[in-house]
């Protein structure tokens, strides 16, 4: 017996199962109120520790007691109901209202005689089409820096716009008026801003996306799908109208799984030399791998109670019932990035998300209408850090002849030196209306160097050929630790819409 | 699902479309056949296939005139193997009406065409070489019967074990069923209640009929006050019983009482006759019911309970455009109002909403009233003020793709009982509109009321009206009733007949109207 103990012991660095996700990051799932089914739509924060929820429902809860550390603290007051689809909550520190957004219409609560529940509705703005059709969502933000509430409004249907600013994005300033500010929005899931204010949101795989992405919301920007260009003589601000990107879908009617001579005529990358208001997307949360269903874009804000993530982007997937990691750069005026999986499990398809400045995640959704992987119908969770740092890839960034990669922890300059460590593929999608599409392209390029800093957190990655417009996945099965741990994930995909001068 | 084309025409106040007969069709893995050997529908019915090759080789779906020889037609494809490729191995023959694509291994295809108008046996086949032997099946055209007539409920509560002698009891809620359909999913109880069901029954000719029952739980058929089929007791709804009887022909009063102990709720009748195939009175149908038109799953339902305070439900609600916002009052009596065209689109007693249709997988859809008697004063989506010289103009219709102008909406509040008031500018003039209720809208003599107030502060422009109802009325004692097919009246001072518009001048201040369903 003895002996078996001091082997273990001996061993146990090499025999110990690797790290797994739930070491890092704790969910905690809410028991929540018999009566209804809480398909959280919307997550913001209130004053004293207080979360306002807006469901699928179109009801609207006040939670207390959910950042406390015994679950069953919780507690639930049912604020309002009967709004039509709850997808964006906000609160407003300046009147203290709650503002929902619904499917047409941002509505102001107000609670006159401070019974705890909603008495006075009032429309805030609902100059926005609704034509009857089940995509028509609209997903409203929390209030931006300047005191605005984004809202991305879906199209009706995958590819046509059948009421007006049906796939834009508006923002509704404090005195209730309408900005529509970009164009080209599909089918989005989520929106959010980051740590400089900046916003934006997800698309999900469709016509003229063969992804889900993250995309940045520039205003005047168009981002992609023209289904919803007719609306332009209706948006003086946002110029002329852009020119549409090349039908491909049309070209000989043929399926996506058919042959093209000469390969798929269209990319992001020649587009965005002919339409000049085309932003990329930012980071293609690569359909399958990252998720199959993006939606609520969080930020950390938290200085470091949510782990050695700051400032970076969790996105959500109410498919995979999952949170990714996003760490974004600007190069050439344009956003890109990596994405990296980070946490698993979650019960329900998330749709909505939000992080106190404790660095408590809480997220909600549910599986209606697509599945997800979770299991259950609906959910309301919270996600923490353990306080123990994993072992992750912690920003990667473009760099003329390749990538540097920064880690969490040291690193083993033996393995991570190693060309052998990593592998790398580059793919992109056709940019085309059919409806998703494969990864195509496909660049196998070679590692030629792998230069660890002098400070062992870092590696300096040469690539040839690095490809413009591409997906770069990079994996790095063979990185250890200092500790000799290998990495908790070990793959990232970059989005290269840019190449750095330098 | 008014099953009968002829009965659609007979009742022209419960006219509607046949609903589509909505099916699934597979091919079985290496069996060389189809897992459906028969389609039953009517002359002329929609018909939708959801056509699945789950075979390992590709198969079509053809349907041919009756008596068409398929093994042979398909064959003579053999003749001119390079034509028939060309074609995908659909024959070029002119008894083919209807067919799928050639589908490849686990692809699927939803076929929709009309059913012939003439009753028949059509055959339907798979032309690929040398399926056409095994893999076949029938599509019978065939008449349905006649469906009840002027079919009322009484809904009343109680805990049983066997069915009530319900002349006994009072009913607790008393309305008709719009689709002469039998069905238990018209209120908000769900355990311990029996509804008595009663209707007209037309027997086409004299001669023997046979009616067929399930239920769970009890439940009897009487005709002409005679019991002819029974099912009583606490039970799932396993067997369907039946029994036949000679009926005269003409006109029978039909009785069907059920009652619900706890747990599953299903209630399947239906008769048959002569010259029509086993023709359903219920709404739910029994999986063993011998027709071939399955309905597409429904979900179950989620009554919006109205208890001591009103329930606001905003969602799309048929016949209240995009915008609706449902209000159900405590009393019965429930309405659907428009933020598109600021008016009142609807009116209707009984149960509230069933938000199941909207709650359910992506919600899709507009949602009809859970209760019944539905009043539509106005067209769907129109605004109530219009500045016009000629009253009797057509007032402004909607326009799906725009807003109407010079109307912006504000919003509402809630009084202690949650009742709203809505509030919008037309013009520049702000208007505050509140509805109160009278009587018990549960009951057809519950003498229910809905009571409108509207209060207009600011200034009018001239000739602007305010129109109240649309369609035919009769003033009669001050009141305006409407010549519609549901009888209704409407009270309100200064209003005056222009055309089809029963009009009020607009002015500022408070106006109230009474919209009164007629007992």
């Amino acid at each position: 017996m003895k002996r078996i103990l001091f082997l273990s012991l001996l061993c146990s660095p090499l025999l110990a199962a690797d790290p797994v996700e739930a070491d890092f990051y704790k969910i905690t799932t809410f028991a929540t109120p018999k009566e209804t089914a809480m398909e959280v739509g919307s997550i913001d924060l209130m004053p004293d520790g207080k979360l306002a929820l807006g469901t699928r429902r179109g009801e609207i809860w006040i939670i207390s007691g959910a950042g406390s550390n015994d679950a069953s603290n919780v507690s639930y007051k049912l604020f309002a109901s009967g709004l039509h689809e709850v997808l964006g909550i906000a609160y407003n520190p300046k009147d203290k209202n709650l503002y929902a957004t619904t499917r047409y219409e941002i509505t102001r609560l107000k609670d006159t005689d401070n019974d705890g529940r909603a008495d006075v509705f009032e429309n805030v703005n609902d100059s926005w089409g609704v034509s009857g059709d089940y995509h028509e969502y609209a997903i409203g933000s929390r209030f931006d820096q300047a005191g605005d509430l984004w809202v991305t409004l879906c199209l009706t249907g995958s590819f046509s716009s059948a009421v007006p600013f049906r796939g834009w994005a508006v923002r509704i300033k404090p005195d209730g008026t309408m900005v529509p500010t970009c164009s080209g929005i599909r089918s989005p899931g989520g929106i959010g801003f980051d740590a400089d204010g900046e916003a934006y949101y997800c698309d999900n795989q469709g016509p003229w996306h063969g992804s889900c992405t993250l995309q940045h919301l520039v205003p005047g920007s168009f981002q992609g799908h023209p289904g919803g260009n007719i609306w332009y003589d209706l948006a003086p601000n946002m110029g002329p109208r852009p020119i549409d990107p090349l039908p491909e879908a049309f070209q000989g009617g043929k399926g996506r799984k058919n042959k093209r001579e000469g390969g798929d005529p269209d990319r992001m990358v020649t587009e965005r030399e002919r339409i000049k208001q085309l932003v990329p997307p930012a980071v293609y949360l690569v359909h399958g791998k990252i998720g199959n269903s993006a939606s609520a874009i969080i930020c950390d804000l938290s200085a470091g109670k949510f782990g050695p993530f700051s400032k970076q982007l969790f996105v959500a997937d109410q498919s995979h019932s999952n949170l990714s990691r996003v760490y974004l750069e600007t190069v050439n005026g344009i956003k890109q990035g990596v994405v990296i999986p980070f946490r698993s499990g979650f019960a329900s398809g998330i749709i909505g998300g939000r992080m106190d400045e404790e660095g408590r995640v809480f997220v909600g959704g549910s599986d209606r209408g697509w599945g997800a992987r979770g299991g259950k119908p609906f959910c309301f969770e919270k996600c923490e850090w353990t306080g123990k740092t994993p072992f992750e890839l912690h920003e990667m960034h473009a760099k003329p002849d390749g990538f540097e990669v920064t880690f969490t922890q040291p690193i083993d300059p033996a393995s991570a030196g190693d060309v052998k460590s990593y592998s790398m593929r580059e793919f992109t999608y056709a940019y085309r209306e059919e409806y998703g599409g494969d990864e195509v392209s496909e660049v196998l390029p070679k590692i030629t160097a792998a230069k660890v800093a002098a400070d062992g957190k870092s590696v300096r990655l040469t690539i040839s050929p690095l490809t413009k417009g591409h997906i770069h996945e990079l994996h790095l099965d063979g990185v250890r630790s200092a500790e000799k741990l290998p990495l908790l994930h070990k793959v990232g995909y970059y989005t290269l819409n840019e190449i750095p001068a330098k | 699902m008014t099953r009968l084309l002829f009965a659609a025409f007979l009742a022209a106040a419960s006219a509607r479309a046949v609903e589509p007969a909505v099916f699934s069709v597979k091919t079985m893995t290496a069996q060389m056949k189809y897992d459906t050997a028969e389609l039953l529908v009517q002359p002329g019915q929609p018909v939708k296939i959801t056509f699945e090759n789950g075979d390992d080789l590709p198969h079509n779906l053809v349907f041919c005139q009756p008596g068409t020889d398929t093994a042979a037609m398909a064959l003579k494809q053999m003749e001119k193997p390079e034509e028939a490729l060309k074609r995908n191995w659909l024959p070029d023959d002119p008894r083919i009406w209807a067919h799928s694509k050639m589908l490849n291994p686990h692809e699927k295809e939803v076929v929709s065409f009309s059913a012939p108008g003439k009753a028949g046996s059509y055959p339907y086949v798979c032309t690929f070489p040398g399926h056409a032997l095994t893999m076949r099946g029938v599509l019978k055209v065939a008449v349905m019967g006649d469906t009840l007539h002027d079919l009322q409920f009484a809904l009343y509560l109680g805990n049983w074990q066997k069915l009530p002698d319900f002349s006994k009891l009072k009913p607790h809620r008393e309305g008709k069923i719009d689709d002469n359909l039998i069905q238990v999913k018209l209120d908000d109880y769900k355990n311990e209640f029996g509804v008595v069901f009663t209707g007209k029954l037309i027997a086409p000719k004299k001669g023997s009929y046979r009616f067929f029952l399930s239920s769970d739980d009890g439940a009897r058929i009487l005709i002409d006050g005679k019991e002819v089929v029974a099912y009583d007791g606490i039970h799932p709804a396993g067997d369907i019983k039946e029994q036949g009887l000679t009926l005269e022909e003409g006109e029978h009063a039909f009785r069907l009482e059920y009652f619900q102990g706890g747990g599953n709720i299903e209630l399947y009748a239906a008769w048959k006759g002569a010259d029509f195939q086993i023709t359903p009175l219920s709404k739910w149908l029994h999986p063993n019911w011998q027709g071939g038109t399955k309905k597409q799953k429904e979900f179950d339902p989620i009554p919006l309970v109205v208890k001591d305070e009103a329930v606001i439900y905003r969602n799309f609600i048929q016949g209240a455009g995009n915008r609706g916002i449902g209000v159900g009052y405590p009393g019965g009596v429930n309405i659907a109002w428009s933020a598109e065209s600021m008016n009142l689109a609807l009116i209707w007693r009984g149960a509230f909403m069933d938000a199941s249709r909207h709650w359910n997988s992506r919600g899709g859809g507009h949602e009809k009233p859970l209760g019944y008697d539905v009043l539509q004063p106005t067209g769907e989506v129109t605004p109530a003020f219009f500045v016009t010289d000629k009253p009797e103009a057509e007032w402004p219709k909607w326009d799906k793709a725009k807003r109407y102008e010079g109307f912006h909406w504000l919003g509402y509040s809630l009084d202690a009982k949650r009742s709203p008031t809505f509030r919008y500018t037309w013009q520049g003039a702000e208007i505050e509109e509140s509805f109160t209720v009278e009587g018990n809208g549960n009951m057809a003599e519950g003498h229910a009321k809905l009571i409108r107030t509207l209060k207009v502060a600011g200034k009018l422009p001239a000739n602007a009206w305010y129109r109240v109802g649309s369609g035919a009325f009769e003033s009669k004692d001050g009141m305006f009733i409407s010549k519609g097919p549901l009888s209704y009246r409407i009270t309100v001072s200064d209003a005056q007949l222009a055309g089809q518009n029963l009009v009020i001048p607009a002015k500022t201040g408070t106006m109230t109207i009474t919209y009164q369903w007629a007992q």
